[in-house]
This record gives structure tokens, sequence and C-alpha cells, in this order.
């Protein structure tokens, strides 16, 4: 029962040490050094672009200082994107947490 | 006729966030998509709910109100598996594409979630009086599926949303139990050397 207990103390201490050493590189930490939100284009501008990707849209949002999009491709994959809210260039984006595209020399 | 009236009214206050999730679902207030995050979360905790009271009566000793947290144990293990087959089913109405879902499970953040389900499916399905009596010894052990269902569970979320604080934050309280636990049994084992 002893082996166990301790067993389990280690797992989880190592898990809990993995965890704090994971590199800062979450998704809601894009930083897209946007300026001040009156310089922004508008969400409806965001939506024409992600339409003209040819994507069904499901959700905007502000994330951070970028655009954020949530939304289907033409072949049914739910994808996560972020674009400058500024040039409202695509930057990054995510399918299911896994980076499927960044925007050559994008490193925010 | 006490006991089923506290079962009722547990089951009623473990089913009302449900009850609210599928009615802003239903309602249209929110999309399937927004309720994976809430379903999720509510699973992880009431398997969290579940895992502590052992663990702290090892440590702290069987008083009555850790008696009766482990009275209701079983309730709050099948309530967790509850939460996560609402969570796969908002997953299915989010996906709508059964060939969509079969493409992206080879994603880590997806394989991972769906094996806890599975993980959790089978300690679920015997959590009836029938089978702990007849499992005996074994009962107990496939109930330890948890634990692996619960790291995956929290795997799956870190892969998903890439924010480790909150999934670290769901683990503290078990790490604290299992080390209390740890120090409980070392305290017995001590007592029992001596008593020798």
């Amino acid at each position: 029962m002893r082996r166990i207990s301790r067993k389990y103390t280690a797992v989880a201490a190592v898990l809990a040490t993995l965890m704090l050493a994971q590199p800062a590189y979450a998704d809601g930490d894009i930083k897209c050094d946007a300026g001040p939100t009156k310089d922004w284009k508008s969400i409806s501008k965001l939506k024409k672009k992600a339409w003209m990707e040819g994507w069904e849209l499901l959700k905007t949002q502000v994330e951070g200082d970028c655009y954020e999009v949530y939304a289907r491709t033409e072949s049914g994959q739910a994808i996560e994107a972020f674009f400058h809210p500024v040039t409202l260039k695509k930057l990054v984006v995510y399918r299911r947490g896994t980076e499927i595209y960044r925007a050559p020399g994008f490193t925010g | 006729m006490k006991s089923s009236v506290t079962k009722g009214f547990l089951w009623l206050l473990l089913s009302i966030p449900g009850i609210l999730m599928l009615w802003s679902f239903t309602q249209g207030e929110a999309l399937a998509m927004d309720m994976l995050h809430p379903s999720g979360e509510m699973s992880v905790r009431l398997m969290i709910l579940a895992m502590l009271p052992g663990p702290l009566s090892e440590f702290f000793g069987l008083n009555r109100f850790l008696r009766g947290w482990i009275a209701i144990r079983r309730n709050l293990g099948v309530a967790a598996f509850g939460y996560a087959l609402l969570h796969m089913i908002f997953y299915i109405f989010d996906m709508n594409s059964f060939a969509a879902m079969v493409e992206e499970f080879g994603f880590p953040g997806i394989w991972t979630g769906w094996l806890s389900l599975v993980l959790m499916l089978l300690p679920a399905v015997i959590s009836f009086n029938y089978a702990m009596r007849t499992l005996g010894r074994t009962w107990k052990k496939v109930q330890r599926l948890v634990y692996a269902a619960f790291i995956l569970g929290l795997v799956h979320w870190i892969l998903l949303d890439w924010a480790w604080q909150p999934a670290l934050v769901h683990l503290a309280p078990l790490i604290l139990a299992w080390i209390l636990r740890f120090i409980g049994r070392r305290r017995r084992y001590r007592v029992q050397r001596s008593m020798t």
C-alpha cells in the first residue's frame, strides 16, 4: 500500500513540475502588437475576411490584443484563427490546440 | 425513506448545472462550443470531489463529515461521468458531422478526451450495489481507473487551451490530499511498528 501511495505522489509531483515548466505559448497569449483600439478595423470587416477564406463563421471575439475567429473550414474542420486587428492579416490558425498555420515571420 | 429523499435532493443539486447548460443551449443563447468548457470543467470538478474524501480520511480519520462525504462519493463519480457524456454530446452537436469527428480524432487534444471518457465508462457502469457486492476487491481496482481518466482529462484540457494554470488549480487539492494520505499512511505504519 505504501508503495502505491508513493507512486501517486511522485506522478503528481512530476506532472506539476512538467506543467510549471510548460512554455507560455498559450493560444490565448498570442501578441498582435495591435496598438490603440481606435485604429482597429471593425468586426464586420473581420467577418468578411473570414468569409473570404471560405469558412463558416461560428464566433468572433477580441482575445488579448488580437481578433479571434472560431470557424469551420469547407471540409468541416473546426479551427481557431487569430487576425491582426489593424491589418486584418491572418496570423495564426489552431486546430484543436495544434498550430496548423503561422504567417511567415510572425513570432507573437 | 429518509435516505432516498437525501439522494433525490443530491441528484437534483448535481443536475442543476447540466439543466442550465442544456437550457441555454436549447434556447439558442449559447452555441454548443460555448458549452464544451463548462461541461468538461464540471466533470473534472466532480471527479475531484469523488477522489478527495478517500485520501483525506486516511489523514484525518473517519469523522462524521468525511463519512458523509464518502457515503455520497459514488454518486459524485457517476455525476462526473454524466457531465463527461454531456460534454461529448455538446461536442457532437458542435462538430455536426461524424466524418469530421473521425478526421480530427488523431489530434492529441481530441483522443485524450475520448480515452478519458472510455476510462470513466467502466467504473461508472458498475457503480451500483449489486456489482459492488459481486466484484468485491476487483470493484475497487476498477474504480482506480478514474485516476488515469482524470489525468488524461487534464491533459486534454491543457492541449486544447494551452493554459496550464486552470488545470493546475484543479490538480492542486488532489496533490495536497495525496500528500496527506502519504503522511497518514506513514504515521500509521510507524504506530503499528511501535506496537509490535
